[in-house]
């Protein structure tokens, strides 16, 4: 009912790499369709809150370990990170594997027992059962905001891949997304994002696995594509670890220490453990197990996806080229050459690389799997977003007692207002410098504070309800303060890399991203101390009180698993194994 | 002797999500199968097309596509 005017649309479309055949178009609108029927085919089961807001609670193993990787396959994933890949080399895989892979074993393992039997409906829910309304205010205003900045960052990398390959104008196709994504999360609630996720996680998967494929062929195989880039850039672009023992000798100017305390513990465990918009999907799962073995599903495709993310922004290194020949360029979003001289930016690498290799039929195809990427993130945000909103923000502030179905009409409205706030925050990306860097920026505000606090509530049953609403509020406050700090002066970043006396040219490798990583380290430090003090400085929360909700006052059930094969912990050896090797491999 | 497999609760509707899964794989299968046989005939002009990556894709797709549409059919089991 969206596509209608899309050809409309073509025709008015100025310059663009390539225009989308009838049969591109028809893929498309098929799938337009496929998303809007279902979300209508949804409806009549999502009349209770349970089933609207978490799915019912009968997701299998696998329907909610799809949905929870694929509500990440946003933005984030295809566009930004194969940016990222071309801009600071194979150090992006980091992002996928240490910056996942545990955190998403330790929600299965450690944390997933605590979110299920408590039977919480949202993860600010669980910091209510645990600290009280205080700390639930403040992270469900500061997680709803950060979701509908989300859902416009997913909007605003859609728009771009639109225009830059088919000429869309922007507004348009933001949109379109917008109101076809409203639409059937407002009928389906999380059900239906839950189906459309595990259909985008399909598409995402054969429409842009093609161009690694043909990459590497065209490269003359792996080894070939390695000692092609070393020669280009150096071989700093092709190691994990090796480049990483001083902020000098990688692109990124990152120092092991922060990716494997910053990113693989802070940020990582905080996206992955914390965040209710991946959290919600595991907790639609029908049982324990169905819900510990999620996560573990959705890690192995994980581990993978770098695959058809990073290795295009690789190949894009030596083998884009521009029309006369010569290796094409690329630059940062908003730099002089992208602005004023029609240069392509990063993140515009893997469209490119799609035009490069796909014809018509497989265009339609990566061209609708990076719609439904995007869509999927847009769709993940704004029914976590509902979901906060009705719960911990609506019931629990505004209307404490009524009807089941009044709930139900409020996340269907909040559905269409969140969105339509999400539209107006794709507008302020638009003045970002690099869309990863702006999405890791709203992560150190507020996901790494977060995670200290969780993780202290799960762990530690001193913890008091004081020590977690302050430890809360000052870890956010003082990542937003680093943040300043920097952004006036950027040789202040040598306090948060612990070098005070850095070199200037040791101060300009460090890029945002790697900053980032520091300051969410830091956020999460600052409020696990101030967690500690204050906790200590009151009184102790009974331990009756904390049954269910923290290690040590809680008998934890059984999952059922008997044999080895159906116990999450084999499983999740596994893929630490495999991630182990893979590591090693690309050292 | 065969067991049943438990029941899958996210494929009680008339339904199944796998069922639309088989359909949009199979859809879009099908479409690009067909673009890959044309282009024997009319080669297309990106990188390696003379590989036929629309064909052996199509292919592929088709009979994912097939397979899980015609396993989880509505009312099969």
């Amino acid at each position: 009912m969206h596509a209608a005017p899309i050809p409309a649309i073509l025709l008015l479309a100025a310059t663009h790499l390539i225009r989308l055949a009838p049969i591109d178009i028809a893929i498309l609108l098929f799938y337009f369709v496929m998303v809007i029927f279902i979300g209508f085919y949804v409806k009549g089961s999502t009349n209770t809150s349970e089933q609207f807001f978490l799915a019912g609670r009968e997701m299998t193993a696998w329907v909610a370990g799809l949905s929870f990787v694929s509500a990440n396959l946003g933005a984030l994933e295809l566009m930004g990170w194969a940016g990222s890949a071309y801009q600071y080399g194979i150090l992006a895989t980091h992002w996928y594997w240490i910056g996942a892979i545990p955190a998403m074993l330790f929600l299965s393992i450690v944390m997933m027992p605590f979110y299920y039997i408590s039977k919480t409906h949202s993860v600010p829910g669980y910091l209510q059962l645990r600290f009280g309304e205080r700390a639930r205010g403040l992270s469900c205003v500061c997680f709803a905001f950060m979701t509908l900045l989300m859902a416009g960052v997913d909007m605003y990398a859609m728009a771009v891949v639109m225009r830059v390959v088919l000429g869309w104008n922007i507004n348009f196709s933001m949109w379109v997304s917008a109101i076809t994504v409203a639409i059937y999360v407002m009928l389906g609630g999380l059900r239906s994002a839950i189906i459309n996720e595990v259909l985008q996680f399909v598409l995402i998967w054969a429409g842009a696995m093609l161009i690694p494929i043909l990459g590497l062929i065209e490269a003359g195989g792996w080894h070939k594509l390695m000692a092609q880039i070393t020669q280009r850039m150096g071989s700093q672009y092709t190691h994990l670890w090796s480049t990483t023992g001083s902020f000098a000798a990688n692109p990124m100017g990152v120092h092991w220490t922060g990716l494997v305390f910053g990113l693989g513990f802070v940020i990582s465990f905080g996206y992955w453990t914390t965040d209710f918009l991946v959290v919600q999907r595991v907790l639609s799962a029908n049982s324990l197990r169905s819900a510990r073995m999620a996560p573990i599903i959705g890690s192995a495709f994980k581990m993978f996806v770098p695959f058809f993310v990073i290795l295009p922004g690789l190949l894009a290194l030596v083998l884009l080229k521009d029309p006369s020949g010569h290796l094409m360029q690329l630059y940062p979003d908003g730099s002089p050459q992208v602005l004023h001289q029609g240069a392509h930016s990063f993140n515009e690498v893997l469209p490119l690389m799609m035009v490069r290799y796909l014809g018509p039929g497989l265009l339609g195809l990566g061209i609708t799997a990076l719609i439904a990427g995007f869509m999927s993130g847009m769709a993940g945000n704004v029914s976590a977003f509902s979901t906060v909103w009705t719960y911990d923000i609506y019931r629990a502030y505004i209307k404490k007692k009524a009807a089941d179905a009044h709930y139900v009409l409020m996340g269907r409205w909040s559905t269409i207002v969140g969105m339509a706030i999400a539209i107006g925050t794709a507008y302020l990306v638009r003045h970002s410098d690099s869309i990863m860097d702006y999405v890791q920026q709203l992560f150190s505000f507020f996901i790494a504070p977060l995670f200290g606090t969780v993780i202290l509530g799960m762990l530690w049953k001193r913890a008091t309800k004081s020590g977690g609403f302050w430890g809360l509020l000052t870890g956010t406050l003082a990542s937003v303060a680093m943040w300043e700090m920097v952004r006036l002066n950027k040789a202040n970043i040598r306090f948060m890399i612990l070098q005070p006396h850095a070199s200037a040219d040791t101060i300009l490798r460090v890029q945002a991203m790697a900053a980032n990583l520091y300051r969410a380290a830091w956020a999460w430090v600052i409020c696990v101390a101030v967690t500690v003090v204050v906790s200590y400085c009151t009184k102790p929360t009974p331990e009756a009180q904390l049954n269910g909700l923290v290690y040590g006052c809680t008998v934890l059930p059984s999952d059922g698993a008997t044999k080895l094969y159906e116990k999450p912990i084999f499983w999740a050896i596994v893929v630490v194994t495999v991630l182990f090797i893979l590591n090693l491999w690309l050292w | 002797m065969t067991t049943t497999p438990p029941v899958d609760p996210s494929t009680e509707k008339k339904f199944s999500i796998w069922f639309f899964v088989g359909v949009l794989v199979l859809a879009c299968g099908a479409v690009i199968l067909a673009q890959g046989i044309y282009e024997f005939w009319h080669p297309g002009t990106t990188v390696l097309a003379n590989l036929h990556p629309a064909f052996w894709w199509g292919l592929l797709m088709t009979a994912f596509g097939l397979f899980y549409t015609i396993h989880f059919r509505p009312g099969k089991g």
